[in-house]
């Protein structure tokens, strides 16, 4: 039997309540997670060479982490009332999670720059230990606010915050590749060629392990896309929105094609030695990634509930 | 004698789609423009000459286990003992993460105050020994409204007699609005592919 023809004569749809504020904060707790987990790994191995990656990551994440929640703010619609989230906390609820996280982990990466910067070695790496763990929920915790929120088929996936862990340490390498080459070419002058390779392929060795977290993420990806398109029907309508629907461009043109699968030639292809091809990859990373968080954020939500 | 525990039950055979409940909903609750506590969602079956319309009434469910006072941050949403979910207009700072949350989309921020609100079930006229606005106006008697923990209620009585669906069971929200005789596609989610009256169907999108 043929279906017959369905038209929705009136309905009432509501405004999108998370809109790209959301998006942009996931985004900068993700460079800053990503960067302190680099920075920790720099100043754990203790080496030398990895120094100034050290120290430029340890710097990155707190500024990073300063200006995310300014994000969250800016879309309350009550921006004056934040204050109420720690007064008024509410423990079944990963908001108040992250408005806990959200405060510890800027303060404690201050100090651990502060740390870095002085020189002092043991309490750098105590701290660095103690903040993994705090950098790694203080960006896991925005995958469980999307995965938590049950009504949008899209979010709703336990794959959900290990696709954000996984993303955010692809954006966050990338950015600090970004940086250690602005470094290399303009503020490393003094060096002497011997440091200055040496500089080089350590920040080619970094964006080579980018690549390698760009398979790890682009697994996850696959394999959330996979179970939603086998899952109820919701999940399958939020499949296809992303796959041959309106978001379409933005997942598999940007996200997928140009954030994913282009860094990676680039970056293990024949243009492994060239330190642009490594910044190119990375800035396509970084415009990737922030195209997950919007076709996460706002595609989610253009799914109708009625 | 249990505790009360609100409930409706909607009689959608009896709905003659008149809006009567949507309208009586803004004078009571003064709801803004462009947002709507409660409406009417039409689906029309079929083409031209042979096409038909069901209705569906929209409402909060006032759910037995609701997704947004879990995860209100501020506990600015929260339950009474007999079901009504509300929303302390004081506490509530508008992160909008009860509307994303919500599997129903009965949740909206009101424009004037950029609070967000829902439907309450008229608490206020309950609490006066009314019924809520809606169920006092509608002409046919399609909506009941009662105490279920009470046998001798109406609303008990209709549960206890009919075939009564809920919206979305499988979220496990525990809805208390019960439909009797609901059309199954105007239960369900469809996309909006041929729309009369585009400027009442509010999709805004603020990027």
């Amino acid at each position: 039997m043929e279906q017959p023809d369905i038209n929705v004569v009136y309905n009432v749809k509501h405004q999108l309540p998370l809109i790209i504020y959301i998006g942009q904060y996931f985004f900068f707790t993700g460079l800053s997670a990503g960067s302190f987990v680099i920075s920790v790994i720099a100043t754990l191995l203790g080496r030398k060479e990895f120094k100034p990656i050290g120290k430029i990551t340890a710097i990155l994440a707190p500024i990073l982490l300063i200006i995310a929640p300014l994000n969250l703010i800016a879309d309350l619609e009550q921006p004056l009332r934040f204050w109420h989230l720690f007064l008024y906390y509410n423990w079944t609820s990963p908001i108040t999670y992250g408005s806990f996280l959200l405060t510890a982990y800027p303060i404690m990466g201050i100090i651990y720059a502060i740390m870095v910067y002085t020189n002092r070695q043991t309490a750098a790496k105590i701290l660095g230990i103690l903040g993994i763990p705090l950098a790694i929920s203080v960006h896991g915790y925005t995958g469980f606010i999307l995965a938590l929120a049950k009504a949008r088929a899209l979010w709703n996936t336990a794959a959900m915050p290990t696709i954000f862990l996984v993303s955010a340490m692809v954006s966050g390498i990338g950015l600090v590749v970004i940086v250690a080459a602005i470094r290399w070419k303009w503020f490393d002058k003094k060096a002497t060629p011997e440091q200055r390779e040496q500089d080089k392929r350590l920040i080619l060795q970094l964006a080579q392990f980018m690549a390698y977290t760009i398979m790890l993420d682009l697994f996850l990806v696959v394999s959330d896309i996979l179970v939603l398109l086998t899952a109820h029907s919701d999940a399958l309508e939020a499949g296809m929105l992303i796959l041959t629907g309106n978001f379409a461009p933005l997942f598999v043109g940007v996200e997928i094609i140009l954030g994913a699968l282009i860094p990676m030639v680039l970056v293990l292809g024949p243009t492994r030695k060239s330190l642009t091809a490594a910044v190119v990859a990375s800035i396509l990373v970084n415009i990737g990634v922030y195209a997950m968080r919007f076709v996460m954020v706002i595609g989610g939500q253009t799914i109708p509930l009625s | 004698m249990a505790e009360k525990r609100y409930a409706m039950v909607i009689d959608v055979r009896r709905c003659i789609s008149c809006f009567a409940c949507s309208v009586a909903c803004k004078a009571e609750m003064k709801v803004p423009l462009e947002v709507f506590a409660t409406w009417l969602k039409i689906v029309e079956k079929g083409q031209d000459p042979n096409a038909q319309r069901f209705v569906l009434p929209r409402l909060c469910n006032n759910c037995g286990n609701p997704i947004c006072t879990r995860n209100c941050p501020t506990r600015a949403t929260w339950q009474r003992e007999d079901g009504i979910v509300l929303v302390d207009q004081h506490r509530c700072i508008g992160c909008k993460y009860c509307i994303a949350s919500c599997p129903y989309d009965v949740r909206y921020v009101n424009p004037l105050k950029n609070l967000v609100q829902k439907c309450y079930w008229c608490h206020h006229r309950l609490d006066a020994g009314l019924v809520p606005a809606c169920v006092e106006t509608c002409p046919t008697r399609a909506l009941t409204f009662g105490d279920v923990n009470d046998p001798k209620s109406e609303v008990s009585k209709l549960l206890a007699t009919s075939a009564t669906q809920v919206l979305k069971k499988e979220m496990q929200t525990e809805p208390f609005v019960y439909y009797i005789g609901a059309d199954e596609v105007a239960m369900s989610n469809v996309e909006e592919e041929i729309n009369y009256y585009t400027e009442s169907t509010l999709i805004k999108i603020r990027i």
